[in-house]
């Protein structure tokens, strides 16, 4: 089968376990906080894009994912002036259409000071959203009100924890497809050698910046969905979407599952999940014992948790 | 009389203040090897790096053939004709070898990628990421990327660098063979003497920044300053 082909197959099968997942799972608050964590493994697949495709670490995509829930909770607000079913995705599109604005700056900034640089931007989108009160609600939030029904659906099914995880699976794996079919495309071939080496990119003929930026925007972008869909379920969006520790989980979650493919992130959303659920029961202190965590899959693993796979394979073939 | 391939007047670049190069004309003909020998610091990277781009010149002007190209980035360089390759191995570590040939010839619109790699002893490894393979593989692989096209003018930086001396030559002869059937003008900077006096046709030395000879290698071999500044006794 062609890689393609692979990509599909694998996509289709991971999207058809999302209604045994949900018919397994006793609804109530686990399905809920499943569908919680298909919307941030969205945000951790944007990270992770980000950080494969263009090698960049960034402190500041809950700016993205909250301008994506901010935008749709505001066009969603004026009914009068646009449907929903254009204000969802325009949110999106201006999002990453900021971005490859931005991109085309910003990615000539490398290594930490790119990580600072983010972390600086995050947390002004921070501040402007709580200080644009006449269009953000403040520090209050924003409370967003359904239309009755969107791309033909009742608003209730966005706002049911097993509606909502199916919708925010089914996206996940839809964008995380794209993701995957991206990276092996002539185009996500030249980002990665970009990321390798830009310099000898340079004096291959290639122009660096534009594909950086691209690949900043495609990354704000998928953040911006998993923001859409946040206010979809939430009914609500405020300044703590947006702020440095959103940004921080989802790095998180992106380097434990590890970035070198594009599912790591996934997997990384769902451990961060699941342990912290397990840890809050035990200890106030479970984001502390998932820091230690960390360290000990970036020490051990450094390719993360889906690093696993390939660790092995090749211990295998050492031994044999 | 037709245009040289590649024509600098007056390049001069300075680190601080030290002049790394201090007004070097240099003139190639169409199709000829050019040995750029010199001793360590004398300003051979920084001769290549000016020519290609890499470094901003702060004087002087380049051409090729014919087209100035002095105030055009290391990109346009390249599509006008003018491709390098690196002192220091320059490649894509984590990338299959065969796709990263393929990258840099698709931009050219070139399609002698996979005969290249053949030619280059490289088909064996077209699916293995290059940070796998052999040092010497790494260098052959940084020679394919500049030579792939192939360009009108190449500009190499010790290609042979930390080879051992048998496989120099045999880079060297390779070398040799590929340019001449593809036409490449080449720019070869090289530290083994032996390589500069087998497969080049004329010879640049370079001293403190300055030229400070240029001849056939019998001319160079004889030349008193030559061998007073750089090839010492041992090659007398
Ligand atoms: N990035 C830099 N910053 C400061 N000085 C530099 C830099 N690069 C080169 N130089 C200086 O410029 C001079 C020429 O260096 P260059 O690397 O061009 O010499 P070279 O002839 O290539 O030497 P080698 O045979 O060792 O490769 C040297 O004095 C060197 O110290
Ligand atoms: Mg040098």
């Amino acid at each position: 089968m062609s890689g393609a082909g692979r990509i599909a197959a694998g996509a289709l099968a991971t999207a058809a376990a999302g209604p045994a997942i949900a018919a397994l799972v006793p609804p109530g608050v686990l399905l809920s906080l499943l569908a919680q964590a298909c919307i941030y493994a969205i945000l951790a697949l944007s990270v992770g894009v980000l950080a494969r495709q263009n090698g960049m670490v960034s402190f500041g995509h809950a700016a993205m994912f909250g301008a994506g829930a901010y935008l749709a909770g505001i066009g969603l607000g004026a009914p009068g002036l646009l449907p929903a079913e254009a204000a969802l995705p325009l949110a999106v599109l201006a999002v990453a259409a900021v971005c490859f604005g931005l991109g085309l700056i910003v990615v000539r900034v490398h290594g930490i000071a790119f990580a600072m640089l983010t972390l600086a931007l995050g947390q002004a989108c921070f501040e402007a959203a709580n200080k644009a009160r006449g269009v953000t609600g403040g520090a209050d939030g924003l409370t967003v009100a359904l239309p009755r029904e969107i791309f033909g659906l009742p608003a209730a099914t966005f706002q049911w924890a097993e509606g909502m995880f199916l919708i925010a699976w089914l996206a996940m794996v839809a964008l995380a497809a794209l993701a995957a079919l991206l990276a092996r495309s002539r185009f996500g071939l030249l980002t990665e050698a970009i990321r390798e080496n830009e310099e000898r990119a340079r004096f291959l003929g290639y122009g660096t910046v534009l594909p950086r930026a691209a690949v900043f925007a495609l990354s704000g972008g998928i953040a911006a969905a998993g923001g859409v869909l946040y206010v979809l379920y939430n009914g609500f969006v405020s300044p703590e979407t947006v702020h440095w520790s959103v940004s921080g989980s989802a790095l998180i979650m992106a380097l434990l599952g590890g970035t070198r493919t594009v599912w790591g992130p996934l997997a990384g959303a769902a451990v961060y999940f699941l342990l912290r659920e397990q840890l809050v029961e035990v200890t106030e202190r479970w984001l502390g014992l998932l820091g230690i965590l960390l360290v000990l899959v970036m020490v051990f693993l450094p390719d993360g948790l889906s690093g696993l796979p390939r660790r092995l394979r090749r211990q295998r073939g050492a031994e044999a | 009389m037709s245009a040289p391939a590649l024509s600098a007047r007056g390049l001069a670049r300075h680190y601080g203040g030290v002049a790394a190069l201090r007004g070097v004309d240099l003139d190639l003909v169409p199709g000829e090897i050019r040995g750029l020998i010199g001793p360590n610091g004398a300003g051979k990277s920084t001769l290549v790096d000016v020519l290609s781009g890499r470094a901003p010149g702060s004087g002087g002007s380049v051409r090729l053939f014919g087209q100035d190209i002095t105030g055009l980035g290391p990109a346009a360089r390249r599509h006008a004709g003018l491709a390098r390759s690196f002192q220091r191995t320059s490649i894509f570590p984590a990338l299959p070898v065969g796709a990263q040939l393929d990258l840099a010839a698709r931009r050219v619109g070139a399609t002698d990628a996979p005969r290249l790699l053949d030619e280059l002893d490289l088909a064996r490894l077209a699916a293995v990421p290059a940070e796998q393979t052999a040092y010497g593989d790494q260098r052959r692989l940084d020679l394919a990327l500049a030579l792939v096209g192939p360009p009108r003018v190449l500009l190499l930086d010790e290609p042979a660098a930390g080879l051992t001396a048998e496989e120099s030559l045999a880079l060297a002869d390779r070398l040799r063979e590929l340019a001449r059937a593809r036409g490449v003008t080449v720019l070869l900077v090289e530290h083994d003497m032996e390589v500069v006096f087998r497969i080049c046709e004329r010879i640049t030395v370079l001293e403190l920044g300055a030229i400070l000879a240029e001849g056939t290698p019998q001319e160079i071999r004889r030349h008193p300053e030559v061998v007073r500044a750089y090839l010492g006794s041992a090659a007398a």
